[in-house]
């Protein structure tokens, strides 16, 4: 972090501002680490926090005071072996070891979906054991839509749906927060576009009528909430009636993945976090022909997991919001080396 | 008494013809109507072929061809509403035609890393190739 200005703007008092968040996403490793302290939730890199050298937390971090922590990873697509990685497995492990090099352990993983790449029973098998050696509580996963082809998630549910309801949603509480897993990969829309639909939105207005408009709220799914490109489907269709149901509350967190690479958008009281993927880059919204695997150099590889450049937003009312630029992104790597 | 070996023979027979045919692989059972690719496709290879070869040579999601059920959301998958099926299906001859016609090989299947062309040779993560053209 030398010679490396992080905040310019600290709305929070958190110790970064968003410049300097996205700044660091651009080298941070696969999955993020996530803070909850008195109910506002502060997101990571795993690259950001720990220390080369020692293997530590780095100076001035202070993660003690946190009510607690617990850690996100997304789109490990065990099974996949194509160029972009022919070692999903490997780089989870790295994700993995990465989580357990964390002095204060996270209270549990959130896995925001496709954890296989073809929805192959040994694929499920294999990331269940690769699993096994995180040092954490209990993970909680929603699906992606590379978990539910062909049989619209009916292993994914046998295996990693037990109580939940429909499709896989569910909710619990953690120390205070109320934790929301929403599934948008079974129900399809044009354009690939997730879709929650009716039954899973009724079932959270019910969830959260009950609830203090004071308790945090943390939501994740698979396809991202907030329209990042939906001319390559990342975006859910009808999420703006699921966020009116969380409009009142103070604090709202939603976790998503499956664009590979994380982008933050701040909404009112709602934030937006995407995470990388653990296997494999995608291109920046609209910078390829269309989405998926992007080769890289070998070498370049476990940089570019963590790698974020565009905040792109689009939403249904033609209201774009560009943030930090790849470019500018990569310029500031080689100073966090 | 024949009457009844018979009787006998032919419904130890019956039994014999269900228990094998229940125990045939049913991990393709499901999957209706394909029309070119094997009947007996595997999950695996089926899914393979959808993600490796539509989905990212194409850059399209599965609603591009597949059309939504009857009143849901979900995908009838067996479904021919879509003429982007039809055509589909056509391609994926096409190009199993032209690997055997011009490239010598005797089996070409979908999927197979062996093939000389395959649908991102020409369609290069986009739905039409011809939108190459046009920029």
């Amino acid at each position: 972090m030398k010679n490396d200005k992080l905040i310019d703007f600290d709305e929070n008092d958190d110790g970064i501002d968003r410049a300097g968040f996205l700044k660091c996403m651009a080298w941070a490793g696969t999955g993020l680490f996530c803070l909850m302290s008195g109910g506002i939730l502060k997101t990571y890199g795993m690259s950001q926090i720990i220390d080369k050298t020692t293997g530590g937390i780095k100076k001035g971090l202070d993660i003690s005071k946190g009510d607690f922590s617990f850690a996100q990873i997304s789109d490990t697509h065990i099974g996949f072996n194509k160029p972009a990685n022919p070692d999903v497995i490997g780089t989870l492990q790295a994700s993995i070891s990465k989580i357990n090099a964390m002095p204060s352990t996270p209270s549990f993983i959130l896995h925001t979906g496709d954890l296989s790449h073809l929805a192959q029973a040994d694929e499920f098998d294999t990331l269940e054991q690769t699993l096994k050696s995180a040092k954490t509580g209990k993970i909680f996963y929603v699906p992606g839509e590379h978990d539910v082809l062909n049989d619209n998630g009916k292993q994914y549910l046998q295996r990693f749906g037990k109580d939940t309801k429909g499709n896989g949603w569910y909710s619990f509480d953690f120390n205070g927060v109320h934790f929301i897993g929403l599934v948008n990969v079974v129900d399809n829309s044009e354009g690939g576009l997730g879709v929650l639909g009716n039954e899973q939105l009724q079932w959270l207005e019910s969830d959260v009528k009950g609830l203090s408009s004071s308790t945090p709220i943390v939501v994740f799914a698979h396809i991202p909430l907030w329209a990042v490109y939906p001319q390559w489907g990342w975006g859910t269709r009808d999420s703006e009636q699921a966020l009116s149901y969380l409009r009142r509350f103070g604090s709202v967190s939603v976790l998503n993945g499956h664009i590979h690479q994380t982008l933050q958008k701040v909404e009112g009281n709602i934030t937006f976090h995407t995470a990388t993927s653990t296997a494999f880059p995608q291109p920046q919204p609209g910078a390829a022909a269309s989405a998926g695997p992007m080769k890289v150099p070998a070498e370049q590889l476990r940089n570019l997991l963590g790698l974020t450049s565009i905040n792109y937003v689009e939403h249904d009312h033609t209201l774009a919001v560009t943030d930090l630029p790849l470019s500018d992104a990569q310029q500031q790597q080689p100073a966090h080396q | 008494m024949v009457f009844k070996k018979k009787y006998v023979v032919i419904s130890v027979l019956a039994c014999t013809v269900a228990i094998a045919v229940a125990a045939l692989p049913s991990a393709n059972s499901e999957f209706r109507n394909l029309r070119v690719l094997p009947k007996n496709i595997s999950s695996q290879n089926l899914s393979k072929i959808m993600i490796d070869d539509f989905e990212d040579g194409l850059g399209v999601s599965c609603t591009f061809c597949h059309a939504q059920g009857k009143d849901s959301l979900r995908l009838d998958y067996a479904s021919d509403a879509k003429p982007e099926k039809q055509i589909a299906r056509r391609m994926m001859t096409m190009t199993m035609g032209i690997n055997k016609k011009y490239f010598g090989l005797k089996h070409p299947l979908l999927g197979d890393s062996v093939l000389a062309i395959n649908c991102i040779t020409c369609h290069n993560g986009q739905p039409r190739p011809g939108d190459l053209e046009t920029k």
